[in-house]
């Protein structure tokens, strides 16, 4: 099932679609504005683009850097290959500290790997602590946005969730009063936790230090309460010294939410102090996952992509995205920054997603570091072609065009033919071979004459005969 | 360092140099050429108003800004915001008011385990410095439980110096030594979120009120 028919399923609820690109367009709009309350906006945006792509030429040696200061600070730093790797090393950490319940905030990595099912397995109890990830995670579905996880539903239906599953009064849909029921839930979870999961926004090589990014508190609550915190970065998060952090971090919250900065920013270096000599010593534990970020890496067309901050915001702007919703990409990280990630990882499964793209570039003039996200969309185009990864119809249409567009006579006769012959079908037989385009609309008229031959009269006419 | 966790990094040694080893040798490979000079933006500049700007953007994430009249910034909370009917209060060691009565109380001076804080009511910490351009306030926790208090308690003042004010997040790393800071962090209003259709709600899992109180000694 590709990206048209699994976004088929979310555009045939108008009303939603309608109100899903409305919203994601009114956070656009917030974006704008906050980007433009800061005059060096774009002086922001190439000093962060430039540090990125200077930690991308010399990674072996910051993360060496990192290793040595973190272990330092007293962290235990492990190294996984693949997500199986990953989710390994996880599991065993928190079996060996007899872990049963753990507290996770927000982290695309560990979406990616896979972790959740994979501790369920070993019968751990993993607790999604951020609002739309706990949203989604008891309604049994990934994300639909990368930092908006249930963007995809309404209010009554999250009334409905917490009814089944946090004895809400039925019928609830007041927002102030579904986030206090979730949070007296949660604070419990808190409460009990074994250990702690967070991801990490920013790894700072210079001093072994990591930076968490969130609103609602929950990786801090997540890791100040468990003795165990085990914290998983992607290869592509570091920087070199503390003050690289300053652009990613004006830019970051402006280009998400269109906040001057998150509620909180926090700075992790090593495990925390212990408050009294009862139970475990704290421990920080820091797994760096690769998982096919260094072949990404060595493809100089989409390298860049390495780049991104995991903001949302060329989801947000994006015309396909607002309007075919997260899951119809079938990723973990969808919208632009996934069409170009994912087909890097399995390009027959997501050969439809480069196209799933009207080339506006929308996303590559929003993107705080500066990805050119459309050009490429566009060269995955000629890749996935070249590697035969298209499927059959598009292959054979794409053939026969580019026959017919690379032959005058051809051309000229297909033409002629196609208006002789499309001038005499039912109009509702045109609509169809409109596809989705025509769904809604008509097909124009076929004129009877071609453009060249109407241009061809118009030149050979008086001035006056040209009056309209 | 544990025994289990000896027993698990022992058991696991070979694999995971490997895994290193594969990493570090994949990324040497694929690594492209240094780019050119990285354009640097500098130090930021004072607004003309300072204290506007702050309680502007400070306001935009939830929070409130109050200017305390000299050392007594009890006074400039406002009375419906009554501290005094708390019956658990962290306060960081020498914020008390003098005269007033206003110290650890309750859960807030007995806990010995932050687990011990959850009923905390108000938690009241000294920030190092506040950041005009988003309202952010720098805070390095005196002990783990005052970490915890600051997450915690159901509202949060944050105390900084009127004079410890700086301009962007640029000048604000200028001054952080992050390699002798084991946890620290920019805080900015109240937990909140907006996952439930775009509505902003304060009060996600950490404090639901956060006061960024300027004080002048």
């Amino acid at each position: 099932m590709g990206h048209v028919s699994r976004a088929t399923a979310f555009v045939a609820e108008a009303d939603r679609t309608t109100w899903h690109d409305q919203v994601l367009w009114f956070v656009r709009a917030k974006r704008d504005a906050a980007a433009d309350s800061v005059p060096e906006w774009e002086s922001l945006r190439d000093e962060a683009a430039g540090v990125k792509r200077d930690a991308l030429s010399r990674l072996p040696a910051l993360w060496r850097e990192f290793e040595t200061r973190a272990t330092e600070a007293g962290a235990v730093v492990h190294w996984a290959r693949d997500a199986a790797e990953h989710n390994r090393i996880v599991g065993q950490l928190l079996e060996h500290h007899g872990a049963q319940r753990v507290v996770k905030s927000k982290s695309m990595l560990t979406e990616e790997c896979g972790l959740n099912p994979h501790l369920e397995t070993k019968g751990i109890e993993v607790v999604d602590t951020d609002l739309g990830e706990r949203i989604v995670q008891l309604r049994n579905e990934p994300p639909s946005h990368i930092i908006m996880p249930a963007i995809h539903l309404k209010r009554g239906e999250i009334g409905e969730l917490f009814h089944a599953e946090m004895e809400a009064p039925e019928g609830l849909e007041d927002p102030d009063a579904l986030t206090a029921i979730a949070r007296e839930d949660l604070r419990a979870r808190f409460l009990a936790a074994d250990a702690g999961i967070t991801g990490v926004n920013f790894a700072v090589a210079e001093s072994g230090s990591f930076v968490v990014v969130t609103n609602e508190g929950n990786a801090d609550l997540g890791t100040a309460l468990p003795r165990l915190h085990i914290a998983c970065v992607g290869l592509e998060k570091i920087v070199p010294r503390a003050q690289d952090l300053a652009p990613f971090l004006r830019l970051l919250a402006r280009s998400a939410t269109g906040q001057p900065i998150s509620t909180y920013t926090s700075h992790f270096r090593g495990p925390r102090a212990a408050e009294n000599d009862d139970g475990p010593t704290p421990e920080q534990h820091i797994v760096i996952v690769d998982n096919g970020r260094s072949r990404l890496l060595a493809e100089p067309a989409f390298r860049e992509a390495l780049a991104c901050i995991r903001c949302g915001a060329c989801l947000n702007t994006c015309p396909v995205y607002r309007r075919s919703g997260g899951h119809s990409y079938g990723t973990t990280v969808p919208g632009p920054i996934g069409s170009v990630l994912a087909p890097s990882r399995d390009p027959a499964r997501h050969a439809e997603l480069p196209h799933a793209c009207s080339l506006c570039g929308s996303c590559s003039d929003i993107c705080p570091v500066k990805v050119p996200l459309h050009h490429q969309l566009l060269t995955w185009r000629s890749h996935l072609a070249e590697g035969g990864h298209h499927a059959r119809r598009r292959r054979l249409a794409f053939g026969l065009a580019a026959r017919v567009l690379g032959d005058r006579a051809l051309y000229g006769f297909a033409t002629r033919a196609g208006r002789a012959i499309a001038r005499r079908l039912p109009s509702r037989w045109l609509d169809a071979l409109g596809g989705a385009w025509s769904r809604s609309r008509a097909m124009p008229p076929i004129p009877a004459k071609s453009f060249r031959d109407q241009l061809r009269v118009r030149e050979e006419a008086t001035p006056e005969e040209r009056q309209p | 360092m544990n025994d289990a966790n000896d027993a698990i990094l022992g058991a696991r040694d070979a694999a995971a140099s490997t895994a290193r080893d594969a990493i570090l040798g994949a990324l040497e490979a694929a690594a492209p050429p240094a780019p050119d000079a990285i354009p640097r933006v500098g130090a930021g500049e004072m607004p003309a108003d300072p204290t506007g700007v702050l309680r502007e953007r400070l306001d935009q994430n939830g929070g409130t800004l109050v200017e305390a009249d000299g050392a007594d910034w009890l006074a400039c909370l406002g009375d419906a915001f009554d501290v005094g009917s708390f019956t658990n209060v962290y306060c960081a060691q020498g914020d008390m008011v003098a005269g007033s009565d206003l110290g650890s109380r309750g859960v807030g001076a007995t806990a010995l385990d932050v687990h011990a804080l959850a009923p905390l009511d108000l938690c009241v910490l000294r920030a190092q410095f506040a950041v005009v351009e988003n309202g952010a306030a720098w805070h390095v926790p005196a002990s783990p439980l005052e970490r915890a208090a600051a997450l915690l308690a159901q509202h949060l003042i944050v105390l900084v110096d009127a004079s410890a004010l700086v301009p962007t997040l640029h000048d604000a790393y200028a001054g952080i030594d992050l390699g002798g800071t084991g946890f620290g962090w920019f805080l900015c209003g109240p937990s909140k979120t907006a996952d439930i259709e775009q509505a902003l709600v304060l009060g996600a899992h950490g404090p639901c009120s956060m006061r960024l109180v300027l004080t002048s000694s």
